[in-house]
């Protein structure tokens, strides 16, 4: 191994050290905490509070109707568990975040499967892909909503007026805003999926591919059999990395709108139970209680994605 | 063969000419709506402007508090104010984002102290938190260190939100990368900072524009730190402006501040996605 001096190999395995390595390597560890001091403390540090507060008021019926605030424990959530209101929220929950993730997914590998190899104005092609998620999301859900969901005095306010109230009238009344909320945060997700399964892509040797074409003759059977799993780990992290920017899109929506569109959601409800309800007990156990799934949802992403955490071979 | 050859290259073709066409189709929207007048907005065609006019544009330089388009008052905005805060707020953050992923990389790939990788996975994990109702407690934090109506609240709560994947790329990208690149300034006598500093760091910077990028993109899609933490329309950021403006109720100088707003965005863009690509790839699979 080529790695003994520069790389101490950690308390993992151990090659033995000598009493001047010993101490070298005391000291290597100390700069290895004083360096990430600064980037810990900025994301512990900062959320420490805002974090156990949630969890704290959480366990309570803290309400503004009511100024005797009491401990209720894990009341709260058991409430929720019992409400079918819940249930629909949640599943909508899991349903928003999975349904933009496969959409996500579709438009990242097509456009990276499109870009990857050269073409005339592939330079022009690609900076063009990369605009829907480097252009601010703030400002892209702005737009997005002006064009979705016009004001009156649009020329095409009509059409798209129709266009709401066809979806609306016959899925239920909130389907044309949940659309374009999934329209809105598939475009600005679809690309950055698409140029993170590009970098895999330029990463990969090519062999790799050619090597497996031999093996593999349809076009279809190599994409699940080939690709597929090659990108498998980028698809993991940049999948967990977008499903965030959907609860932030969601956000933001919520937000412009002047908390008009209300989706029913978890988070939203959470949102408008605190904000409007001013009861935080129950705000704060809503906004928590997906938590579990969240976890779980890391957890597999981090079995998927190890492989790029490991060392070169 | 020949003929299918050709087919699939035409295929190819209309595809790329719709993903193009579809990546840049909001954008446009948003372009041309902004440049029309009230007659147009109303009775002109959605896709094209016939008559360009930068009349909304003009609601965002103020001049007089209020402007008239046609017979529509509209209010104006303080732009050029949203636009500087919105230049320090976000170079600050980068700052502090890069240099402290930079260090916790470091620490994180190379240095290695004992649990490195749990300390990797538990900051990663923290990019899950949804930030819906964390603000509020955020804000009671921001208050008491009566940092509300100061555009250092952004500065300090930004990094949260950037530094978990940042920390992360850096780390795999240091922990893949050579360790004999060092070692041959070590036996030069040089000091570990030094050959970070002459050596290490100037080979890695598309990974460092990656990270950059990627924090861009997380600060500026952020629209509730910065309307709630910002109340006061002379210290607002260019988002936090845009929120406090009702945009389903206001006038098109919204759109126009969208367009103008993400100009420097799209050059930005246009400049380093090319490098943004490069430091993913050297920093998932090659480590060079």
């Amino acid at each position: 191994m080529a790695q003994t001096v520069a790389v101490p190999s950690g308390a993992k395995s151990g090659p033995v050290f000598g009493r001047g390595e010993l101490a070298r390597r005391r000291r290597e560890v100390v700069v290895a905490y004083l360096l990430l001091a600064p980037a810990v403390l900025l994301v512990f540090g900062v959320l420490a509070y805002p974090l156990g507060w949630l969890v704290g008021v959480s366990l309570t019926n803290s309400s503004v109707l009511d100024t005797d605030t009491k401990f209720v424990w894990l009341g709260n959530y058991a409430a929720f568990l019992r409400d079918a209101e819940f249930w629909r929220g949640s599943a909508n929950t899991l349903g928003y975040l999975a349904i933009t993730a496969i959409l996500k997914m579709a438009v990242g590998v097509g456009i990276a499967l499109l870009i990857a190899r050269p073409f005339p104005g592939r330079p022009l092609v690609f900076v063009a892909t990369f605009l829907p998620w480097a252009y601010p999301g703030g400002l892209g859900a702005v737009g997005w909503y002006w064009f979705l969901i016009p004001p009156l005095h649009s020329s095409y306010s009509v059409f798209m007026g129709d266009l709401h109230l066809f979806f609306d009238s016959r899925l239920g009344p909130g389907t044309w805003g949940f659309i374009s909320l999934i329209a809105f945060n598939v475009w600005r997700g679809g690309s950055f999926v698409g140029i993170f399964l590009l970098a895999a892509l330029n990463g990969i040797p090519e062999d790799l591919f050619d090597y497996a074409t031999t093996e593999v003759k349809s076009a279809w059977r190599k994409f699940w059999m080939v690709t597929v799993p090659l990108l498998r780990p980028f698809l993991a992290l940049a999948t967990f990395l977008s499903l965030i920017g959907a609860a932030v899109d969601l956000g933001n929506v919520y937000y412009i709108s002047g908390f008009r569109n209300v989706y029913p959601i978890v988070w939203t409800q959470a949102f408008h139970l605190a904000l409007f309800g001013g009861q935080w007990g129950r705000a704060a156990a809503l906004s928590l209680i997906l938590m579990p799934m969240l976890i779980l949802i890391l957890f597999v992403c981090y079995r998927v994605f190890e492989p790029l955490e490991e060392d070169v071979a | 063969m020949r003929t299918t050859r050709r087919f699939l290259r035409l295929v190819q073709g209309v595809l790329l000419v719709l993903l193009a066409a579809y990546s840049i189709f909001p954008i446009y929207m948003v372009t041309v709506e902004s440049l029309k007048t009230v007659d147009e907005d109303v009775f002109g065609s959605p896709f094209y402007v016939r008559h360009p006019s930068l009349e909304w544009y003009q609601n965002l330089f103020e001049e007089h508090e209020w402007m008239t388009h046609a017979r529509i008052v509209t209010r104006t905005v303080p732009f050029l104010v949203w636009t500087r805060n919105t230049a320090i707020v976000f170079t600050a953050a980068l700052a502090v984002i890069l240099l402290s992923s930079l260090m916790a990389g470091y620490a994180l790939g190379r240095l290695r102290p004992p649990a490195w990788r749990g300390w990797r996975r538990v900051l990663l994990a923290t990019f899950l938190i949804p930030q819906t109702i964390l603000f509020l407690p955020l804000y009671k934090v921001v208050f008491h260190l009566h940092l509300d109506d100061n555009l250092l609240a952004l500065v300090l709560t930004y990094p949260m939100l950037a530094i978990p994947f940042c920390a992360w790329l850096f780390s795999v990208y240091f922990q893949k990368l050579s360790p004999d690149i060092e070692e041959s300034a070590f036996i030069e006598g040089a000091s570990r900072f030094t050959a970070f500093l002459r050596i290490v760091l100037p080979m890695s910077w598309p990974v460092v524009i990656a990270a950059g990028l990627f924090a861009l993109g997380v600060i500026s899609s952020d629209f509730m730190f910065a309307g709630v933490f910002l109340p006061n329309q002379w210290h607002q950021t260019i988002a936090a402006g845009m929120a406090t403006m009702d945009v389903s109720l206001e006038d098109l100088s919204v759109v126009s501040g969208i367009s103008l707003g993400g100009l420097p965005v799209l050059l930005i863009a246009a400049l380093f996605a090319g490098s943004y690509v490069r430091g993913l790839t050297a920093a998932m699979i090659e480590g060079a």
